[in-house]
């Protein structure tokens, strides 16, 4: 265990890191100008220059990746170009609104999706898990960009009950929150019902109920102890890869968070924001991640980190 | 089959032979996974066939050629004038403009998961056969891209290469090969401890051609059945790169494109957005279900032999 998290934290951190540097040099070798980009079409060639100069553009570009890593190693992470402020500070803005939303809609699609799974499952090969079945399957067939128009159009425009985008009030936060959670629901309780029925299957479920204990307490205690592990990883592992922007959903909603700010920062190649972006999102995710798996032993008394989970 | 009423008649002289009735196997949990899984197989093979059909046949029907604009027509309701599906800011015939995107999204779709297959196979099964380096080389990146923000690394690549077809490919490919390759070193790590393998290797064959010839083709039934799973992500990840604007460039007009140009005009004219989304959801609905029920049908077809066996069986489900 002393070994095991500075250990993960380690690699977290390299990981990051690699991440990072490769999206360094991707921007950079891709096309588009951010000096064009933020002195407009009008500039002359001295101003384009002089806004290269300023933003250290006029560099080698493996000078520009050591001032990097040192602006990394010191917590800055440049000046945004088009925000004129710290990129770090720009990020660290946004990222309550992607947080909310994404608490929001695991926590939404928890409670959904756990009894719904719980319920197919007890119900299998009947027509009624069959019909839940098919809904599930017709949720994680919609694309999300397009639900989120739907449901806006419906809420926001005929039945004028939410708001149409951002986060003026608590109320806008109801539509992207539905929109990302119908297709979590549908993943994670087709991920429930699997669970669920391999453990109903198993023998030491026979030897409680013949040993009369509640049907209620069996489903709940029983079977969903030992598939509370892999339910609580699927959860966790959303929540994570929500945290690096649930892009399409912001710029549909128009919502204010770290996903719609990278596209904006991508599409003016505002390349210390995108830099700081990957920085503070990909680390909050593998932070996630190594909480889901420090929880582990709290769930499931059996799991010892260190030896297991090394494989 | 549809007979509910239990077997509980009393018999009292004659004893049947079994008291399982033909009735009772039909509400076996075994016939009803089979029965299940047929639903799922006609309506998911409906589903998609209503829109890969028109979008294969589209250059033989009788369509307004999708980019011709005409403004006097413009924004027209569905089933108007003889457009079936409406037309949009630009006069232009929607559906029309959907089955030959459709065509587009289609493309890149099944060779991306041809790509994407490929690329998992291979590196599943080295990762899984080799073991040691190559195995943690493999599963250290499998693990990466799970940490990474993909959808803007998509996006990036695309900035990078220019939004074209092979690219759009490739790159959803690259969104795709974890699962397949996971798939694939699992089902290899089992099969390489199968006593055949270790027959090959003392006929003196080369690792690599056990692996090629032997292995490879054992697990490959199994890791395909994700292919139609693939298929169906493919698709809705193609709309949404074209939705924010990294899909395949004019003249092709892709179901994500147009989703994103009708969005401005959704509280006019509801069509222009509601319609292409509709055939998506369609698609990868059908394809999806497929998907499913060839996944939950797998294990059944294994287990024909027994069930050959027990002739009671076949009539309950004949």
């Amino acid at each position: 265990m002393l070994t095991y998290i500075p250990k993960r934290i380690g690699q977290g951190l390299l990981t990051v890191f690699l991440t990072v540097s490769v999206v360094f040099v991707l921007i950079r070798m891709a096309p588009g100008d951010p000096a064009a980009a933020y002195a407009g079409p009008l500039a002359t060639t001295e101003q384009l220059a002089a806004v290269r100069e300023q933003f250290g553009l006029d560099r080698p570009v493996w000078e520009q990746y050591l001032i990097f890593i040192q602006q990394l190693f010191t917590g800055q992470l440049g000046m945004s170009y088009s925000f004129q402020a710290p990129a770090f500070e720009v990020v660290l803005e946004r990222l309550p609104y992607t947080l909310t939303l994404a608490t929001a809609s695991i926590v939404l699609a928890a409670i959904v999706a756990i009894p719904l799974g719980v319920w197919m499952a007890n119900r299998a090969n009947t027509g009624k898990e069959l019909g839940a079945n098919m809904l599930t399957i017709a949720g994680q067939s919609m694309p999300d960009f397009w639900t989120g128009i739907m449901l806006l159009s419906l809420f926001a425009v005929v039945i004028p009950v939410f708001p149409a985008s951002g986060f003026a009030t608590w109320d806008g936060l109801v539509l992207p929150t539905i929109t990302i959670a119908i297709l979590q629901i549908a993943l994670v309780s087709r991920m429930v019902r699997r669970e669920m029925s391999n453990n109903l299957a198993l023998p030491y479920l026979t030897v409680a109920r013949s040993r009369g204990i509640a049907e209620r307490v069996l489903t709940w205690r029983y079977a969903m102890g030992t598939a509370a592990i892999p339910v609580f990883t699927a959860l966790g592992t959303r929540f994570a890869a929500m945290l690096n922007g649930v892009v399409v959903v912001e710029v549909v909603f128009a919502w204010p968070g770290v996903g719609s700010l990278i596209v904006r920062a991508l599409e003016t190649r505002d390349y210390p924001l995108i830099q700081a972006a990957v920085v503070v999102t990909s680390l909050l995710a593998i932070a996630v991640q190594l909480l889901i798996d420090l929880a582990y032993p709290l769930l499931d008394p059996r799991v010892r980190l260190g030896k297991a989970a090394s494989a | 089959m549809s007979a509910t009423v239990p077997a509980a008649h009393p018999a009292p002289h004659v004893s049947p032979p079994s008291a399982v009735k033909p009735a009772d196997l039909a509400r076996s949990a075994a016939a009803r996974t089979r029965h299940s899984v047929r639903i799922k197989l006609w309506i998911g093979a409906i589903c998609a066939l209503a829109v890969i059909v028109p979008i294969v046949l589209a250059p033989l029907l009788p369509l307004a050629d999708p980019n011709a604009q005409e403004l006097s027509a413009r924004r027209l309701a569905p089933l108007v004038d003889g457009h079936l599906f409406g037309t949009d800011q630009l006069g232009r015939d929607l559906l029309s403009r959907v089955l030959f995107g459709g065509q587009v999204s289609l493309t890149i779709g099944v060779l991306a998961v041809l790509v994407s297959g490929a690329i998992g196979i291979t590196l599943g099964a080295a990762a899984g056969y080799y073991g040691r380096w190559v195995d943690t080389i493999v599963s250290r990146l499998l693990e990466a891209q799970m940490s990474l923000p993909l959808l803007m690394m998509l996006l990036l690549v695309v900035a990078l290469f220019g939004p074209s077809i092979p690219v759009i490919t490739f790159v959803i490919a690259i969104a795709q090969w974890p699962e397949v390759a996971r798939l694939t070193r699992s089902l290899v790590l089992v099969e390489r401890e199968k006593p055949y393998v270790d027959a090959a290797r003392t006929l003196g064959l080369h690792k690599i051609r056990i692996l090629i010839r032997h292995v490879i083709p054992n697990v490959f039934k199994q890791a395909s059945l994700v292919i139609l799973l693939l298929l169906a992500q493919a698709v809705l990840l193609e709309s949404a790169l074209s939705f924010l604007g990294a899909g395949p460039q004019r003249p092709f007009a892709t179901w994500g494109r147009i989703i994103s140009d009708g969005q401005n005009y959704i509280t006019t004219s509801w069509w222009m957005v509601t319609l292409p989304g509709l055939m998506i959801v369609l698609l990868v609905v059908g394809v999806n279900l497929l998907g499913d029920a060839l996944r939950d049908s797998g294990p059944i077809g294994k287990r024909r032999s027994p069930k050959t066996g027990t002739p009671e069986k076949n009539g309950a489900t004949a």
